[in-house]
This record gives structure tokens, sequence and C-alpha cells, in this order.
């Protein structure tokens, strides 16, 4: 697959670490990653250049992360919001805001797989 | 000197205007002391509620990298490697587990758990737990058992805080029965419950506990044998949010033991949450 139709996943999250495990768990799966560590930072990356999905963190250091699923969902991606806990309200919280799935931390790799799969391919 | 030296210093006044004033300032001190003690204990709460996310934070960066590598996403492993990288995910597991603990029982001692309530049988918790636990009772060479007494209904409460306080208790009784042992969760009616409420319990053939310590090993950070020596570890949370989780339900816990004859730990979950 040529880069310009590799599908390009969005990894919004605080801690670079994290985002350095992620992209090369989706870069071996042939997708084009790109990594923001704050709203301000998501906004302007899915500004240059709109992702096809976006994992989101919730704890962002500007502010709680679901500000940025309208936006991101105007822009075409479809947001899945990756959470600390498994406190269902906060569940309930990211499915009303647009959300099509929410995983808890730390997301087994193969449950990871095919979440992204079932709603990129 | 401090104000609570000066609060208990003998009172030598005589003139009844003069003891009043004495006593007001004693109290308004006391007030003072009373405020600025939970202050400082909500900071400390907090602190643990931030310390608990930083800390899953890089862990959670360390399971993926392990998972990526276990899952062959960069090319095979050799069995021995596949082994040490495995090892690398159930300490990492383990270790996360302890520190989202230290989270439940931080929000615990800060009131901001909420019970998020549906409808489910008891004994469908009972065998959900039994099966996380299944390859630890193996590697123990325990027998399980899990017995719900016939038509019981349904409660409704919050299944996961319900979950979590069976998880704990179980995991107590498989650490501390010696290997051969048996252990056992069972859900009945309670007796004598105002309003109804059904019982669950917790048994199993281990070390047990001196009924000295029956008390004791609901407290927070509390441990029977505390030294750095110790054959059991954990972060001695388990049992105080146990309580926690119980209470919140409006429901009880206790325990019936005796050293060398295993323990029975029990609770109470009301059948409906009160309004």
């Amino acid at each position: 697959m040529s880069e310009s139709n590799q599908q390009h996943v969005l990894i919004v999250e605080d801690n670079q670490l994290v985002i350095d495990a992620l992209r090369i768990l989706f870069e071996a799966a042939g997708r084009r990653v790109s990594g923001a560590r704050s709203i301000a930072e998501a906004l302007v990356t899915a500004d240059a250049d709109p992702p096809e999905l976006v994992l989101l963190d919730l704890r962002l250091p500007d502010g709680d992360g679901l500000v940025l699923v309208d936006h991101l969902r105007s822009r075409g991606a479809t947001v899945i919001a990756m959470t600390g806990d498994d406190d269902p309200s906060k569940r309930e919280r990211c499915l009303d805001a647009g959300c099509v799935d929410v995983l808890i931390k730390p997301v087994p790799v193969k449950e990871l797989m095919a979440a992204t799969e079932r709603w990129i391919d | 000197m401090s104000r609570l030296d000066a609060a208990s210093e003998p009172l030598t006044l005589n003139a009844p205007e003069a003891r009043i004033a004495v006593l007001e300032a004693r109290l308004k001190d006391a007030i003072t002391e009373i405020s600025d003690l939970r202050a400082r204990d909500a900071l400390k709460t907090q602190f643990l509620a931030n310390i608990s996310h930083d800390l899953r934070t890089p862990l959670t960066a360390v399971i993926t990298h392990a998972e990526i590598l276990r899952d062959g996403i960069l090319g095979d492993l050799s069995p021995r490697q596949l082994d040490s990288v495995r090892g690398i995910i159930s300490g990492g597991r383990q270790l996360l587990n302890q520190v989202g603990e230290i989270l439940t029982y931080a929000r615990g001692a800060a009131n901001q758990l909420a019970l998020v309530s549906s409808r489910f049988a008891i004994k469908e918790v009972l065998e959900q737990v039994s099966k996380l636990n299944e390859s630890l009772l193996k590697k123990k060479r325990l027998t399980l058992w899990v017995e719900s007494e016939p038509g019981l209904t349904a409660v409704i409460a919050d299944r996961e805080k319900i979950a979590h306080v069976v998880g704990n208790l179980l995991g107590n009784a498989i650490e501390f029965t010696p290997s051969g042992g048996r252990v056992w969760l069972r859900a009945s009616r309670a007796a004598g419950e105002t309003p109804e409420a059904q019982l669950v319990e917790v048994g199993d053939t281990g070390v047990g506990i001196a009924p000295e310590h029956h008390d004791l090993i609901f407290r927070e950070f509390a441990q029977v044998d505390a030294t750095p020596s110790r054959p059991h570890h954990g972060t001695g949370l388990g049992l105080t949010i146990a309580r926690k989780l119980v209470e919140l339900h409006g429901g009880r816990i206790w325990v019936e033991s005796t050293l060398g004859s295993g323990s029975r730990f029990y609770f109470t979950v009301p059948v409906e949450q009160a309004e």
C-alpha cells in the first residue's frame, strides 16, 4: 500500500511512551501514525492531515479529551476513547460524546487491533 | 506549645465569665485543628489518586510493548524469549492491579465512588470471578466450588463493585490457603436482615485469622504480619476496599475464623438499593 492511501491513525495521549508503543503496533499493521500530546496539538494535526481513526485519551494536560470529539468527527474521523479506569459512568460519557467505543488502558494488543479493524477496514 | 497542649492545661480560673472565655477559646482552637487535619488528609488522598494515575501510564506503555513482542507483531520469538516476555506482562499487570487498588482506595476515602446499579444474579458474579482466578487456583492445586441457594432472586446493585469485593476476598482465600486446600463461594438469602438482603460467603481451609485480628484486617494498610520479610504481600488495602464497597451498598462485612482452621468472610448485599 502506498503512503497516500495508508489509513491515518492519530493517537491523542499525554504520555509519549504510550504513543511510541501504539505507533509500533499500528505501523506494523500498515497504518500511518501521528501522535498529539494535548488538545491544542491534536487540533493542529487533525486539521493539517485529517485522520481516519483517532485513539483519544481523556485526561490531557489542557483539558478533557472529549471536547475534541465533535471537531474530529466533523473532519471525518472515527473516535475511540481510551481511559485508565473502568468506571461505567465514564464509559457512558464517552459514548454520549460521540465515541464509537471505549477501551480500558492498558488495552490488550489483540483487543486494540480488533477494535480498530472493526471501525476503519 | 501546640494548640493541643494548651487545650489540655488545667483550668484554674474561678470567675465564670473567665472560664467561659477560656473554654470558648479552646473550642475555637480545637475546631481549627480539626479543619487543618481534614484539609491535610484530603491533600494526602488527592496525592494518592494523582500518583496512582501517574504510575499507571508508563506501566501501560511497558505492557503494550511486551504484548507487541509476545504476539509476534515484530517477528517470532524463541520459546525462552516468549517466556521472558510473558513474565514482563504478568508482572506488569500485577503491579497495575495494585496501583488500581490504591486509586480505588483514594477515591473511596474521598467519597468519590458512586454506584452504577443494574439487575443481576449474585451467582453470575461468583462464576465470573472464579473463572478469572482459574489459573491461580490450578497453580496452587486448590479446589473451588461455587454454590447458590435455589430460587435466589436477582439483586439491584453495582455489579462491577460486587465483583471487586468477591475478587478481593477470593484473592486472599487463594493466597492464604496452602496447596491442596479448598475454597468456596456461596450465595444465599440473608436471614433477619432489614431491608431484605442476600449473603455472600467466601470460605477457605487456609491458615485462618486469630480473633484479636478480626477488626484490624479491615483497617487501611493493616496486615497481620507487617514485617518486610512477611510471606504475603500486597497493598494491605484489599479488605478496606471490600468493606468500603459493601458499605456503599448499605451492606456489612465480617469474618469468622480461628487460627489454623480456615476463614469464612461474609458480606450482605441489599436486594434493592435505597433511593
